[in-house]
């Protein structure tokens, strides 16, 4: 028993020289005498003082000293606890389901729950509400801020959707886009000088919204950029792509996307200036039934208007 | 043929020519071609009822014949033009149009023709000369040449042609005098002749017309009625005998794509734009077939040449405001080459794809609101998509968005695609993309406007039968009032008269005119739409491209 404890100690010293980790292969190369049995052994037991991590890479298994302060959070934590860490751990700052851990670790559920409502007391895990599926929790380390794609970024706080402040940013941007190019109709120069200044490129806008200070977080371009192509979307904007040098101000890779408020090309068509255009029940209205035109109350009402 | 539009066809009918012409022009719509005898069976009305109905359908161009599909001996066969009855719809349109083209003369001219159906020139000109000094003061009257000058401008302008020549009989269909064939059935031609496959189609005719308007007192009214059947009996020829002329449909229609188009040019870019745009769809108006995807290509240095006087602008801006209108997302003009400054022709596929376009758009912003009416564009952007980008570009909280695309999908405005994953498409291993179609959705809206339309024209007939008695009282006061004025009475008499009116039945009156005309208006407007979405499914039809 004590070889293998000399084992296992020697073992540490060789993880302590090469801080990144050590095969199977390097321990062999150092004590060549060692039984394969024996290397196990002793290498099962550093693992159980939580001395040792045990990693996979391409090439095969791998120990690494494990840090000395985790270690000694992870004392009176049993080999489970610590398993169920790694592997939240692991996930980074995505986080990681409750039935990912325990397909990852094999484990049944209840000893699951028991150990992650162990960690979460010893502050050392976090959950956090996934803004896809609200009743998803994802487990993470502590001190991680969680990735964009589970909070949903600037737009969500709390797990909500903004959406005023969503609207709030699209009026803006119209209103600004609108004015620019009344400016260039109002300017009277030549047609081309005049749509070229109607133009307003997305770090314009971006600045534009950022001195506003309506927003109390940072948004990037490319938020801008969302904003923008909602408008574009209800019909009120439109874009175009032009090549600029790189290093100008704004391009992202060689391009840069300019955005302009625009008219509509007709009027509201004719058919929705009738009540049949917009009646809820136009598909159960026929002569000589209970809803028909002759007794149709929205027509009444429009008549009279 | 659709029931919807069966049903407006019917009202139309009805309204214009009566009962009997409605049941029996229902009753071709419905049933395709057939022959005399199986229409009187069929409605059960009498013969010489029949053929009078299908004289006035056949005089009005809604109904054609040919001989029938049995063979040579086989009786002629009927068939009614859905299409031609619904632009009974559009007549004040047509109308309108000629006024503001040709003045009041034009305006008359059109409103003869459209209401006769076919006419000679001579007739037309002599019944709108006598309309015309009817409204002119004491004393002048209308000159025939005038109102020549302004037919012969609207024949120039294609706005009118002549009718097709219908062959006499006892050319190719000889044996079985059929009593049903009326003289000069077609031989068995299997391609309907249009009118613009007679050489004479728009010339007109060498007539002696010379003489001035004839002003009728209203007090011949009754003799004003021998009059006008006695000029048709009128022994004068006029040398125009047999040559009957009608109102061209088509070119209306393609002024009004044209103005279409330029106001929607004007819209989006500005004045000046859309007088460019107009010049170049005049210049080739008469070159380009209707149903062409663009017109004829067009230089720059024409164009320059063609402006309006008063829009002195120089040849560089010229050439500034062309590559902003080639340049503009819309795509109303192209380029196609570089000769002669530049050629230019203006797409009038797309932007009639555009404007069909806008108007689904339109329908779906104010039906659903503005926030389905972003989701709608942006799938008719982005083609397929699936719930949760639908979400994402449009910046719409999920529960929202989700409600709003289900209540598209029930009214069939937008379209669910599935792609399964696995041979057995379970439904958690399927994509599912929504999607639009627009041509289908077109389609679908342009049914609606018919049937919205129908629903107009009957509560209007609903209205005026409700006040039926008020309307008969109204007509008899009216009466009265005008004849005891003729025969010079008393101004308290006339009050006596006027007041047999109460006051709540004036206002009902008042009210009943409001409605009538909102009504009337109504369905110039929602003929707006059917034109723009006909257009629209018209030319993608014939041009298989998808827009």
């Amino acid at each position: 028993v004590t070889e293998i404890r000399i084992y296992s100690f020697m073992i540490k010293e060789l993880c302590q020289q090469f801080p990144q980790g050590i095969t199977d292969q390097v321990i062999q190369n150092d004590m060549p005498h060692l039984e394969p049995q024996q290397r196990a052994m002793a290498i099962n037991k550093l693992l159980s003082l939580g001395q040792l991590d045990l990693l996979r890479n391409s090439a095969g298994l791998l120990y690494r000293m494990k840090d000395t302060q985790t270690a000694s959070k992870m004392k009176g934590s049993d080999n489970q606890e610590k398993l169920v860490y790694q592997i939240i751990e692991d996930a980074g700052n995505k986080g990681i389901w409750s039935r990912e851990i325990r397909f990852k670790s094999n484990l049944p559920l209840t000893e699951i729950n028991k150990i992650l409502k162990n960690l979460e007391s010893k502050k050392l895990i976090k959950a956090v509400k996934s803004v896809a599926a609200s009743k998803k929790k994802v487990y993470m380390l502590y001190n991680l801020q969680p990735d964009r794609s589970v909070t949903g970024g600037a737009w969500y706080s709390d797990q909500d959707f903004e959406s005023e402040f969503v609207e709030v940013l699209n009026q803006q941007c119209f209103k600004f886009l609108q004015s620019k190019a009344e400016a260039a109709r109002d300017s009277k120069q030549s047609p081309m000088v005049q749509r070229n200044s109607s133009f307003a490129t997305s770090h314009e806008v971006w600045k534009y919204i950022c001195e506003l200070g309506i927003s109390k977080v940072d948004l990037s371009m490319d938020d801008i950029e969302t904003i923008l192509n909602t408008l574009i979307y209800d019909g009120k904007v439109e874009m175009t792509v032009i090549a600029a040098k790189e290093g100008t101000v704004g391009s992202v890779d060689g391009q840069m996307k300019l955005y302009r408020g625009v008219n509509a090309i007709i009027q509201p068509t004719g058919l929705v200036k009738v009540p049949c255009g917009l009646c809820p029940v136009f598909d159960d209205c026929h002569e000589g039934g209970e809803i028909s035109p002759s007794n149709c109350i929205y027509m009444a009402e429009w008549l009279d208007f | 043929m659709t029931a919807q539009e069966v049903r407006l066809c019917g009202l139309l009918l009805q309204e214009h020519f009566g009962d009997v012409v409605e049941k029996v022009g229902t009753h071709l719509l419905r049933n395709g071609a057939q022959h005399l005898r199986a229409i009187v069976q069929e409605t059960g009305t009498p013969m010489d009822l029949v053929k009078k109905s299908l004289c006035v359908l056949i005089q009005h161009g809604a109904c054609a014949f040919s001989s029938g599909r049995k063979g040579p001996g086989s009786p002629v066969e009927y068939q009614a033009s859905f299409e031609r009855i619904l632009r009974i719809l559009r007549y004040p349109r047509y109308i309108y149009t000629a006024k503001t083209l040709y003045g009041d003369t034009g305006e008359l001219i059109i409103e003869e023709l459209l209401q006769r159906g076919h006419m000679t020139m001579s007739s037309t000109v002599k019944t709108v000369a006598d309309r015309l000094t009817l409204n002119m003061e004491e004393g002048h009257s209308m000159e025939y040449s005038e109102v020549s000058n302004t037919f012969s401008k609207l024949v120039e302008t294609h706005f009118l042609q002549r009718c097709p020549p219908v062959e006499v009989a006892g050319k190719a269909v000889s044996a079985t005098p059929d009593p049903a064939t009326t003289p000069g059935a077609p031989a068995n031609n299997t391609t309907p002749s249009t009118p613009e496959s007679f050489a004479d189609c728009y010339k007109v005719p060498h007539v002696t017309l010379i003489g001035r308007g004839k002003r009728r007192n209203s007090s011949e009214d009754g003799e004003d009625q021998r009059n006008a059947k006695r000029a048709k009996e009128d022994p004068e020829t006029h040398g125009d005998e047999g040559i009957y002329w009608q109102v061209n449909f088509e070119r209306f229609h393609l002024h009004f794509r044209d103005q279409a188009i330029i106001s929607a040019v004007a819209n989006k870019l500005d004045q000046t734009s859309s007088e460019i745009v107009r010049t170049m769809l005049r210049m080739s108006e008469v070159t380009t077939p209707p149903i062409a995807t663009c017109t004829q290509a067009l230089s720059a240095n024409e164009i320059f040449r063609s402006l309006p006087p008063n829009y002195n602008i120089s040849r560089p801006i010229l050439d500034q405001y062309l590559t902003l209108l080639v340049d503009d997302p819309m795509e109303f003009v192209g380029k196609s080459g570089d000769s002669g400054g530049g050629m230019y022709v203006v797409n009038l596929h797309r932007a009639l794809a555009n404007l069909a376009r806008a108007t689904l758009e339109s329908v779906v912003q104010e039906r659903f609101g503005s926030r389905s009416a972003r989701i709608f564009r942006l799938l008719l952007r982005k083609r397929h998509l699936e719930q949760k980008q639908v979400e994402d570009f449009a910046m719409i909280p999920a529960k929202e968005a989700k409600d709003m695309l289900y209540t598209l999908l029930s009214e069939n405005l937008v379209q669910l695609q599935e792609i399964p994953k696995t041979p057995d498409h379970a439904p958690s291993r399927t994509f599912y993309l929504y999607t639009v179609n627009q041509l289908p959705t077109a389609r679908m809206l342009l049914q609606n406007c018919f049937k919205t339309v129908a629903n107009l024209i009957e509560r209007r007939l609903f209205e005026t039968k409700e006040s039926k008695r008020l309307l008969e009282k109204s007509q008899r006061i009216e009466a009265i009032l005008a004849s005891l004025q003729a025969s010079g009475a008393e101004p308290e008499q006339l009050t006596e008269v006027e007041e047999m009116i109460t006051p709540p039945e004036k206002q009902q009156l008042e009210s009943l005119r409001h409605h009538i005309n909102k009504l009337d208006s109504a369905e110039n407007q929602v003929d707006e739409t059917i034109f723009l979405l006909e257009s629209y499914i018209k030319s993608t039809a014939t041009n298989k491209v998808i827009g």
